[in-house]
């Protein structure tokens, strides 16, 4: 196996060179020399949290990327780099001197994060990277990456989209590039840069290696990460909270009462407690302008440097929480002005979280019933295909949260799994169940169950009821007690419950 | 690739000459043992040459064994093979008959000029024949009885001549495990009855696929059964023991095969006696087990292992009038029920809903019931639980849907979702939660705009695709009739509000109305709807007819 493994590296390492020297060969790339030292080796050791065991953590991974050295000491990374991270360490390409490294900001909406060294003077005669604001398609990238002997290796290629996408937590959309380009794999392809003139214009966040196109966070995005990070409480990217449709149905616009020119989107639903509805949107408004920004009928507005885009783009990349944004909407054929102050959602805020990284998740053992609290990063445990694969009401519920539960602020209580004790007998089949109400009481959080259940009912029974088949579950409090250094014994629990 | 099958062949030559004697014809292949002459020459050899296309051409034809010692008798007198032509409805297009199909199986004679086979056989059918060994002639067929539920169906033959040195099988009971029993159908390979033998390998409670949802009494047996042994016996000393009815595909497991047994059978048999099929009771009721002694001392139990926990009562089944969530049957008709949810009946452990399997439409069964620490008892009158009918395939039926605007609505069933694949997480829901959430309460009819024929009216409408009706012009929708009666109503405009988040659909009856026969013609749509779920075929005169 050792010796197999060591050829392919070494086979990939000759092609690297090859390639080198072709780039080298046809038009002489003036960055590579002058900016070798504007990387840096980041390596990283991950270990996610284990849902199915929430009191222990899965097997450490270890990751090793490049990072992009920004003025004042800093260093540029995708979050899901450094997501889940116990250790971080920073590598100089030319000399392989190393230190350990923060993470001062992450956004894993955007998918940045941002080292600092612990060693101040660590990234010294480095010369800084500025950002290249301007790309537009037709502008040709250079993707960078680090031979094992430290040289620089830039391949060039050509920016065909600038379009909203979706990012890996899937919260909303945001500008991307898209680059078509002959990238080869080195051994650090997580992080890697794209530059244009010396300038940062991209980070990689995903790249398809059959059809060889990247998708880039774009220089706009990275800017607003940058802009935010310099403030005191990085908030993240804005949002109004509600939802449209095209009015490029005629018999849609009439409905609305909509007069005038066509143009403008149909909004569809407006959440409670979020910023349009604290504007005074409603469902049937008619949203023609935001900012200085006429909308067509298909929800883009014409940007400057990208011509036609989707006009979330005028929220996520060009506004800030706490801006306030005039949004010109017609109300049954009549104008109105609204003035939206943006908000960033936490992923708090939602009743099932999009997701939960680098915290531990609550949990609760109960004489062996392990309790939680549903969000889209347990049912991300059943993998790529977890819509599918995890039980289908969980999904149901996370994917319908705004409409099962408006302008709620709760969790869902879920019994995920028992396990076989003495005081679940008989219950040891039980799995994935919707928790209503615990001893008589709603339970809408995980602290609400275990408040709920140091209140016995009648006869000292812990009473759970559920929304599927069993729908009761009954325990004996004072056995649960006595059995409950033996269940941590037997299953390796080292504390029944982690609530905060 | 020729010298295999003919190795095949020989293999199979060598191994019936344990049978007695062999009869040959002209493809004998070189290097085989010549035969004795032949006793009883068949009509049905494969003629020289073979047919083409056939991977079977190449493949000499195992005749039937003739002389004994067998031990079930003379099967050929008993056994059919059935031929069906049928037409499966078009879910993405239902204003069209369908697909056309053909379909072999086997069948076997039973008293009162009867053939016994699988509802899956003659499903859909539109025109049936039947064929028995020996006799050239292909017999017109018509179908009785079909039982969906479990599988079964009778047909008959008119002609008189049919049944003349025709043998009616007899039924035995429940094999033991291990014991030897054999399959005879007209499965894939040639053209002629075949035997497999194989052992009783397990009897259990299985889903019966051909509806989905049914779950019954089912004998796994090791015999090889492959498409065409459907409807054939399985026989065990000369009697009928079960009919063979599905198997795994061999990527899937080897040598797990499944026949329906007697007790099925029987009971199908004795519910057609009175000149109808009405089908499997049903409870409505899901049960769990009471195990638990904390749960136990909570119900006021004794620790007597007994009871058994009800958890969902569906309001539409039987039991919705005497039984409640929460409630512990202690007993079913007088049989005790064990908290691990058996019986014991005759002698044998079951399963409680056992007790059920055995009765028909409009028995009655009782309960005792323990309720809030009392006792307390409680009898109902069986009957079938209709929700349960959207989870399962249909057949015989015409498929429901209205056309409007070039808009097809249709309602949510097992068959439109195999028909659209549709991957939308509401629709899924909607489906898998019909009978245990109760939607059916409010959505007898889950209404779907499965599609929509493109025309310049309707041009902007393809994202409202998948949507589920909720109301029009601010009136619920309850029913595919009712849909039908509202878009029939004069109106200035038609607002569709489908079930969540997204924007009205809108319509202008007017310009529905001008493009009416556009639609029509441009896509060939014979109707515009379709709102009974009537028979197809199943009046038996129609199948003379045709």
């Amino acid at each position: 196996m050792r010796s197999l493994f060591i050829s392919v590296v070494f086979a990939l390492v000759v092609t690297a060179g090859a390639a080198v020297k072709k780039e080298a060969g046809s038009p002489p790339n003036k960055d590579v020399k002058q900016k070798v030292l504007s990387l840096v080796r980041v390596n990283v050791t991950g270990q996610p949290y284990d849902y199915f065991r929430p009191w222990q953590k899965k097997a450490p991974v270890s990751k090793r990327a490049l990072g992009a050295v920004l003025s004042k000491g800093r260093v540029l990374v995708t979050a899901d780099l450094v997501t889940n991270q116990n250790y971080v360490e920073l590598e100089r390409a030319e000399s392989g001197e190393k230190t350990a490294a923060n993470v001062e900001v992450i956004d894993y909406e955007a998918n940045l994060a941002l080292l600092q060294p612990s060693e101040k003077n660590f990234l010294d005669g480095i010369a800084p990277l500025d950002i290249a604001g301007d790309t537009v398609v037709g502008d040709r990238l250079a993707a960078w990456q680090l031979e094992p002997t430290g040289a620089l290796v830039a391949t060039e290629g050509l920016v065909t989209t600038i379009q909203m996408t979706k990012y890996p937590v899937d919260v909303g959309q945001f500008l991307t590039y898209r680059i078509s380009i002959p990238m080869q794999y080195r051994e650090n392809s997580y992080t890697i840069p794209l530059v244009k003139n010396n300038k940062l214009a991209g980070l990689l966040l995903r790249y398809d290696p059959r059809s060889q196109l990247i998708d880039a966070i774009p220089a706009p995005i990275i800017t607003h990460f940058l802009k935010e990070a310099e403030g005191e409480h990085y908030q993240g990217f804005p949002g109004v909270g509600f939802s449209f449709f095209p009015t490029r149905d005629p018999q849609l616009r009439k409905y609305a009462g909509q007069t005038g020119k066509p143009g403008g989107v149909y909004i569809t639903n407006v959440e409670p407690n979020m910023p349009a509805m604290k504007a005074g949107m409603q469902v049937g408004d008619i949203v023609l302008a935001v900012g200085n920004h006429e909308i067509d009928q298909n929800g883009n507005y014409v940007d400057p440097l990208y011509g036609k885009i989707d006009f979330t783009n005028l929220i996520s990349a060009h506004s800030y929480a706490g801006d306030v944004l005039p949004f010109q909407i017609q109300r049954e054929g009549k104008p109105m002005e609204l003035k939206v102050t943006l908000e960033h959602r936490d992923a708090k805020d939602y009743v099932s979280p999009p997701y939960a990284l680098d915290e531990a998740p609550k949990y609760l053992v109960l004489g062996g019933l392990i309790f939680q609290e549903l969000s889209r990063q347990y049912l991300k445990e059943w993998g790529p295909n977890w819509q599918r694969e995890a039980p289908q009401r969980f999904v149901y519920l996370d994917h319908f949260q705004s409409e099962l539960f408006p302008g709620e602020h709760r969790r869902i209580v879920i019994l995920s799994q028992v396990l076989p004790a003495n005081n679940t007998i008989g219950y040891d089949e039980f799995s994935y169940l919707t928790v209503l109400k615990v001893n008589g009481q709603e339970i809408k959080s995980l602290n609400d169950l275990a408040a709920a259940v140091k209140q016995p009912i009648e006869g000292g029974f812990i009473k759970i009821e559920t929304e599927e088949d069993p729908k009761q579950i009954e325990l004996e409090a004072k056995s649960i007690d006595a059995e409950a250094p033996n269940l941590q014994e037997n299953y390796g629990i080292p504390s029944l419950q982690r609530l905060d | 690739m020729k010298g295999v099958p003919i190795l095949i062949a020989v293999a199979l030559l060598v191994t019936s000459t344990s049978y007695g004697q062999q009869q040959q014809n002209g493809q004998q292949p070189n290097g085989a043992p010549p035969s004795e002459s032949p006793i009883e020459p068949r009509p049905r050899d494969v003629p020289p040459g073979g047919r083409a296309n056939t991977p079977a051409q190449n493949v000499v034809a195992v005749p039937v064994p003739v002389a004994p010692p067998r031990p079930n008798g003379p099967i050929q007198k008993s056994l059919v093979r059935i031929t069906a032509t049928e037409v499966a409805p078009d879910y993405r297009a239902p204003w069209n008959a369908g697909m056309l199909g053909r379909g072999v199986g086997a069948g076997f004679v039973i008293d009162g000029n009867r053939i016994m086979t699988n509802a899956h056989v003659v499903s859909n059918s539109r025109y049936l024949t039947v064929e028995r060994d020996g006799d050239p002639n292909k017999y017109p067929a018509k179908v009785l009885f079909v039982a969906h539920d479990c599988d079964l169906a009778l047909i008959t033959v008119d002609s008189p001549n049919f049944y003349k040195n025709m043998l009616a099988l007899k039924f035995g009971g429940i094999p033991e495990l291990e014991s030897t029993v054999s399959a005879y159908g007209y499965p894939i390979g040639g053209e002629r009855m075949s035997v497999t033998t194989g052992i009783v390998s397990r009897i259990d409670f299985q889903l019966y696929t051909h509806s989905s949802i049914d779950q019954h009494l089912a004998i796994q047996i090791s015999a090889q059964i492959n498409p065409g042994n459907s409807g054939g016996p399985v026989m065990e000393n000369a009697k009928v023991v079960g009919v063979a009815f599905q198997g795994y595909s061999g990527d899937v497991a080897q040598g797990v095969a499944y026949m329906v047994p007697t007790p099925v059978i029987n009971r199908f048999l004795k519910d057609v006696s009175d000149g109808r099929y009405d089908g499997y009771v049903d409870l409505g009721i899901t049960y769990g087990k009471l195990q638990n002694p904390a749960q136990r001392k909570f119900l006021g139990l004794k620790d007597d292992g007994r009871g058994v926990l009800v958890e969902t009562v569906v309001a539409a089944g039987p039991c919705a009038k005497i039984l409640q969530p929460g409630d512990v049957l202690l007993s079913i008709d007088n049989h005790p029920i064990a908290s691990d949810g058996n019986v014991e009946l005759e002698g044998e452990r079951v399963e409680m809903p056992e007790v059920v399997e055995r009765k028909f439409k409009r028995d009655n069964v009782k309960f005792d019931i323990w309720r809030d620490k009392k006792s307390t008892s409680g009898s109902v009158q069986l009957d079938t639980v209709p929700p349960y009918l959207m989870q399962s395939h249909k057949y015989d039926v015409r498929p429901r849907y209205v056309l409007y605007g070039g808009l097809l609505f249709q309602p949510l069933s097992l068959d439109l979702l195999e028909a659209y694949q549709p991957t939308d997480l509401r629709l899924r829901h909607f489906f898998d939660f019909y009978v245990i959430d109760q939607i059916y309460r409010e959505h007898p009819d889950v209404i779907v705009l499965t599609n929509i024929l493109p025309d310049p009216i309707n041009t902007y409408l393809a994202p409202y695709r998948g949507g589920i009706v909720d109301s029009i012009n601010g009136k619920k929708i309850h029913t595919m009739d009712e849909l039908s009666q509202t878009l029939a109503e004069p109106a200035d405009r038609l607002v569709i509000d489908l079930i969540g988040d997204g924007p009205p659909l809108v319509l202008d009856p007017k310009q529905v109305e001008g493009a009416r026969e556009r639609i029509k013609m441009r896509y060939n749509v014979v109707r515009e709807q379709n709102l009974q779920e009537q028979p197809t075929t199943k009046a038996p005169d129609l199948q003379t007819k045709i």
